[in-house]
C-alpha cells in the first residue's frame, strides 16, 4: 500500500482517538441534560490559551498544565450548568442553543482581545520528537500520547458509566429522567457533575492536542464541528458510536488533507452529516447505550 | 402583542421616527449614514428571518446562504453575462426561494427536530460558503468587483451612498412590511400554531408543508434581496463576508435580543446592536478587536436568562405596567387608551 | 404515619387538587380510587416530590417533607412504583435492581434485598441479565415492584399496578403484595379497577374531580352510592 495513504490512515486514528474523547464529553452532557454545547470547541480552545498563559508566566509544559486547568474547567462546568443551564432546563432548545452560542462569541472574542489574532505556540517536552514505526511512517510523538491518553481515559469513561453506581445514575437520567428521579437519584447533582466532568475532558484534551499545533482564538469552531459530526455519526449517545465516530472523523481528515479533492473533499463532511440526520439518525451503529 | 405593534405604528411618535429615519441623509454625516445604512442591511436581514423562526419557530441557521446568492449570483450575472441586475435580483431571489423550499420540505418529509434543523441548516451554510468560494463563477475567494455607480437607475445604481441608504431602507421596509401582513393573515396564524405546538395544529387541519414551504419562501427571497442591496451598497461583494455562516449567528443573535417573533423585536434588536457594534469598533477596535462581539454575547445570556421574550417585550410589559398603576390620572388614561 | 393536610396542587393555572387529605397508618394497605382525571396520579407525584404542592402539608412519622425534591423522599423512605412501570429499558434486571436501592438509606443492605425480590420473583432471577426492555408487560411491573422494595421503603406507592396486563399475571401481582402486605409493609395503592381495589385494601379514599369525597372500610366504600357516582359520574 501506498506509504502516504498508510501514514495519513495512522495519523488519522490517532487523532481521531481524541476527536472521539472530546465527543464523549458533549456526548454525556447531552445524554443526561439533552443540551447541546455550540460553544464545546470554544472551551477546548480556552484550555489551549489556559496553558499557553501558565507557560508563558510559569514556564510550565501543557502536559503538566493539565494538572491546574483541569480543576479549573470541572469547576466551570459545574458553574456553567448552575447558573446557566439548569434555570433554562426543559426550555425550547432553541434557546439553548442560543445561550451556547452567546459563550462562543463570548469566548472567542474575550480571547481575541486578551490574545489577538495571531496563532501562538507553546513548547512542549518533546513536541518535536519523533517516532519511527517503520522505514517511512513516522508520527510525531505527541500524537502519540495523545492517542494513548485518549484511550485509556475513554476505557475509564467507559467503566465509569457501566461498573459504577454513578455512571448507572447518569445512564437512568438519560432513559428515564422522572424514574432515576423516583430511585433517589440526585437528578440536579447528577447533571452538574456530569457537566463539570465533561468539561473536565476538554482541559485534558487541550493539553495532549496542544504541543505542536498553534493556538488562535477561532478554532474552536472547528472542534465544536467536528464534535458535532462525530456525535452525530455515534447516534448521539451510543458510547462505541461515538468513538468509532471519532476515528472516521479523523481518518477522512487524514486523508482528505492528502488526497484534496477541491471544493468536492472539503463538503464531503458535511454532505454525510447532512445523509446522516436525515436518513440515520441512530448512528451508525444500531444500538443504543 | 401584534395589535399593540400596529397601534404603536399608527402613533405619532412612531411617525416621528419614520420621519427622522427617512430624512438621514440630510442631517447624518457620512460616516454615520453608512452605519445606518449597514444597520438597515442587518434589519432586513433580522426581519426576514423572523418570518421563519420567530413567527414559525424554525431555526435556520442557514440563511447565509441566501444572502450569498442574493449578493453574488446577481452580482456575477450582472459581470459575467451581463444581465440587468434588476433581472438578476429576482432571478436570485427565485433560486433562494427554491432552496429554501427544499430546505422546508426536508423538514417536513423528515420529520426534523429543532435540534437536526438547525444542524441541517448550519451544515448547508458551511457548504453554501465553500461552494461560494469555490466557484469562479461567483468570484472565488476573491470575490466580485461590482461597476462603479453612475446612478443609473435602470441599472440598478443608486448614485452614492444616499441612493443607497434609499435602496436599503426601501429593502429593509419592505421586510418589515412583510412581517406586518404576515402576522395579520391566516398564514401568521398558522405559523404560530405550528411553531407553538405542531402536533396540535396539524390536528386541527393546519397544512403543515404547504406553511413552511411558503413561509421559508418568503423569508429566502426577502433575505436574498436584502444581500442584492447590500452588495450595491457595498460595491464588492467578499464570499467570507457574504456567505460566511457567521452572518446568521448576528442576525440570531440580534432578534432574539430584541424579542423573537414580534415585528418590533428584531427591528430594535439589529437596529440598536448594530449601530452599538459599529460604534464600538470604531472606538476601541484596534486596541480590543471583537469586543462589540463579546457583548453580544453577554447579551444574549443575559437576555435569555432573565427576558427569553426580548428586550422590547420586557419594556412593553414595564410600560403597560406603568400605566395601569395610575388609574386616577384622566390625563394618563387617555394616553394609555391611544397606546394600548 | 403518612399524614397529609389539606394539600392543594395543580400545573400552572389549572387546579387539580382541592384541600386533599388523608392519613395513613403503619401497615395498612390503603387503596386510592377515582375515575380517570380524579387527580390520583397529581396526589401520588405530590407524595414523591415530582410536583409541587401549592399549599397544605405532608408527613411522615412526624417528619414534614412537602417541598422536598425526589430524593430526599425516596431516602425519607416513600417508593413509588410509577405508572406504566417506567424501567430502565436498556439496562439488565440486575442493573435496574442496583438502581432501587441506590439511596443512602437502602445501600448498605442492597445486596441482601435484591436477593429478597429475586426470591419473589423467580422469574426475575431467571433473566437476571436480560435487558429490561425486551421483558412482558407483567415482568416489567415485577422488575418495577422489585425496584421499589429494594429502595427498603417504609410506604411503597403503587399508581396503577394492573395496568395494561393479563387477568394471571394481575393474580399473581396482586399475591404478591398481599405478601408483602402481611410481612408488615405499608402500601398505597392507586387504582382504577375497583374491584380489585376493594377485594385487597382494607381502607379507601375515593378521589372525584379533586376532592376526597370518601373514605372509610373497603366494605363500606363499597357499598356506598357515592363510590359509583364518583366513578361514573351519575
Amino acid at each position: 500500500m501506498d506509504d502516504i495513504l498508510v501514514q495519513a490512515l495512522i495519523q488519522g486514528l490517532l487523532i481521531g482517538a481524541t476527536y472521539g474523547f472530546i465527543a464523549l464529553g458533549l456526548g454525556i452532557i447531552y445524554s443526561v441534560s439533552g443540551v447541546i454545547n455550540f460553544s464545546h470547541g470554544d472551551f477546548v480552545t480556552l484550555g489551549m490559551f489556559l496553558c499557553y498563559s501558565l507557560w508563558s508566566v510559569l514556564s510550565l509544559d501543557p502536559y503538566i498544565s493539565i494538572a491546574i486547568t483541569l480543576p479549573v474547567f470541572i469547576v466551570i462546568g459545574a458553574v456553567l450548568y448552575r447558573y446557566l443551564i439548569q434555570p433554562i432546563v426543559g426550555v425550547h432548545m432553541l434557546m439553548i442553543i442560543q445561550l451556547t452560542l452567546g459563550v462562543s462569541f463570548i469566548l472567542q472574542n474575550g480571547l481575541l482581545m486578551i490574545f489577538g489574532g495571531q496563532p501562538l505556540r507553546t513548547p512542549s517536552a518533546f513536541e518535536a520528537k519523533l517516532l519511527f514505526v517503520t522505514d517511512s511512517v513516522i508520527l510525531r510523538l505527541t500524537l502519540v500520547v495523545a492517542f494513548v491518553v485518549s484511550l485509556i481515559l475513554a476505557c475509564v469513561l467507559y467503566w465509569l458509566l457501566n461498573r459504577t453506581d454513578f455512571g448507572r445514575s447518569v445512564r437512568a437520567i438519560h432513559q428515564n429522567p422522572r424514574a432515576a428521579a423516583l430511585m433517589g437519584i440526585n437528578v440536579t447533582a447528577v447533571r452538574t457533575i456530569t457537566f463539570a466532568a465533561g468539561f473536565g475532558i476538554l482541559a485534558i484534551a487541550a493539553g495532549l492536542l496542544l504541543p505542536g499545533t498553534p493556538a488562535h482564538p477561532g478554532m474552536g469552531l472547528r472542534y465544536t464541528v467536528i464534535t458535532l459530526m462525530v456525535i452525530i455519526l455515534g447516534g448521539m449517545t451510543n458510547f462505541f458510536g461515538i468513538v468509532l465516530g471519532g476515528f472516521l472523523i479523523g481518518v477522512s481528515e487524514a486523508i482528505g488533507t492528502v488526497y484534496v479533492s477541491g471544493i468536492m473533499g472539503m463538503m464531503m463532511p458535511y454532505a454525510i452529516f447532512v445523509l446522516m440526520l436525515l436518513f440515520r439518525p441512530q448512528g451508525i451503529l444500531r444500538r443504543a447505550s | 402583542m401584534r395589535s399593540g405593534a400596529l397601534k404603536f405604528l399608527s402613533s405619532p411618535v412612531f411617525w416621528l421616527i419614520f420621519a427622522a429615519a427617512v430624512t438621514m441623509p440630510l442631517w447624518l454625516s457620512p460616516y454615520y449614514l453608512g452605519v445606518a445604512t449597514i444597520a438597515l442591511f442587518y434589519i432586513g436581514l433580522a426581519l426576514a428571518w423572523n418570518i421563519v423562526a420567530g413567527i414559525g419557530g424554525q431555526m435556520s441557521l442557514g440563511h447565509s446562504v441566501f444572502v450569498g446568492v442574493g449578493g453574488l449570483l446577481s452580482s456575477a450575472l450582472l459581470l459575467k453575462l451581463g444581465i440587468n441586475m434588476w433581472l438578476g435580483m429576482v432571478i436570485a431571489a427565485a433560486i433562494s426561494a427554491a432552496l429554501g423550499a427544499f430546505i422546508a420540505w426536508l423538514d417536513f418529509r423528515f420529520r426534523l427536530s429543532h435540534l437536526s434543523f438547525a444542524l441541517i441548516t448550519l451544515a448547508f451554510a458551511e457548504m453554501g460558503q465553500l461552494a461560494a468560494v469555490g466557484s469562479e463563477f461567483l468570484g472565488g475567494a476573491s470575490g466580485l468587483f461590482l461597476p462603479p455607480d453612475h446612478g443609473s437607475l435602470l441599472n440598478f445604481e443608486f448614485g452614492g451612498q444616499r441612493g443607497n441608504f434609499y435602496l436599503l431602507f426601501t429593502a429593509s421596509l419592505v421586510c418589515l412590511i412583510a412581517n406586518l401582513v404576515i402576522l395579520n393573515t391566516p398564514l401568521g396564524y398558522y405559523l404560530r400554531a405550528m411553531r407553538d405546538n405542531e402536533n396540535a395544529a396539524q390536528a386541527i387541519g393546519v397544512a403543515l408543508l404547504r406553511n413552511k414551504i411558503i413561509a421559508m419562501m418568503i423569508s429566502a427571497a426577502l433575505t436574498s434581496i436584502m444581500g442584492t442591496a447590500y452588495a450595491r451598497y457595498s460595491g464588492f461583494v467578499d464570499p467570507y463576508q457574504f456567505a460566511a455562516p457567521h452572518v446568521t449567528v448576528e442576525v440570531v443573535l440580534f432578534a432574539t435580543i430584541g424579542g423573537l417573533g414580534t415585528v418590533l423585536g428584531p427591528l430594535v434588536g439589529a437596529g440598536f446592536l448594530v449601530v452599538f457594534g459599529e460604534i464600538v469598533r470604531g472606538q476601541l477596535g484596534g486596541v480590543l478587536p471583537g469586543l462589540h462581539f463579546f457583548i453580544d454575547g453577554v447579551l444574549i445570556i443575559v437576555v435569555i436568562l432573565l427576558m427569553p421574550r426580548g428586550v422590547v417585550s420586557k419594556i412593553a410589559e414595564w410600560w403597560d405596567r406603568r400605566h395601569a398603576a395610575a388609574p386616577e390620572n384622566p390625563k394618563i388614561i387617555a394616553e394609555t387608551a391611544t397606546r394600548t | 404515619m403518612l399524614e397529609v393536610s389539606s394539600l392543594n396542587a395543580g400545573y400552572g393555572r389549572v387546579k387539580v387538587l382541592d384541600d386533599v387529605s388523608l392519613t395513613i397508618k403503619r401497615g395498612e394497605m390503603v387503596a386510592l380510587l377515582g375515575a380517570n382525571n380524579a387527580g390520583k396520579s397529581t396526589l401520588i407525584h405530590c407524595l414523591s416530590g415530582l410536583v409541587p404542592p401549592t399549599s397544605g402539608s405532608m408527613s411522615l412519622d412526624g417528619t414534614d417533607f412537602t417541598g422536598w425534591p425526589p430524593h430526599r423522599i425516596v431516602e425519607l423512605g416513600i417508593s413509588q412504583v410509577p405508572e406504566g412501570r417506567l424501567i430502565f429499558p436498556q439496562m439488565t434486571i440486575r442493573e435496574n435492581l442496583l438502581l432501587g436501592g441506590i439511596n443512602r438509606r437502602a445501600l448498605p443492605d442492597r445486596q441482601k434485598s435484591t436477593d429478597y425480590v429475586l426470591d419473589l420473583f423467580p422469574r426475575l432471577s431467571e433473566r437476571i441479565d436480560q435487558m429490561a426492555g425486551t421483558l412482558s408487560g407483567g415482568e416489567q411491573q415485577m422488575l418495577a415492584i422489585g425496584r421499589g422494595l429494594v429502595a427498603q421503603p417504609k410506604l411503597l406507592i403503587l399508581d396503577e399496578p394492573s395496568l395494561g396486563l393479563s387477568p394471571l399475571m394481575v393474580q399473581l401481582i396482586f399475591r404478591v403484595l398481599r405478601q408483602l402486605h402481611e410481612a408488615g409493609l405499608t402500601i398505597l395503592l392507586v387504582e382504577q379497577n375497583l374491584n380489585l381495589a376493594l377485594a385487597y385494601a382494607s381502607r379507601c379514599y375515593v378521589l372525584e374531580r379533586g376532592s376526597m369525597v370518601l373514605n372509610g372500610l373497603s366494605s363500606d366504600v363499597k357499598n356506598d352510592p357515592r363510590t359509583r357516582k364518583a366513578y361514573l359520574g351519575l
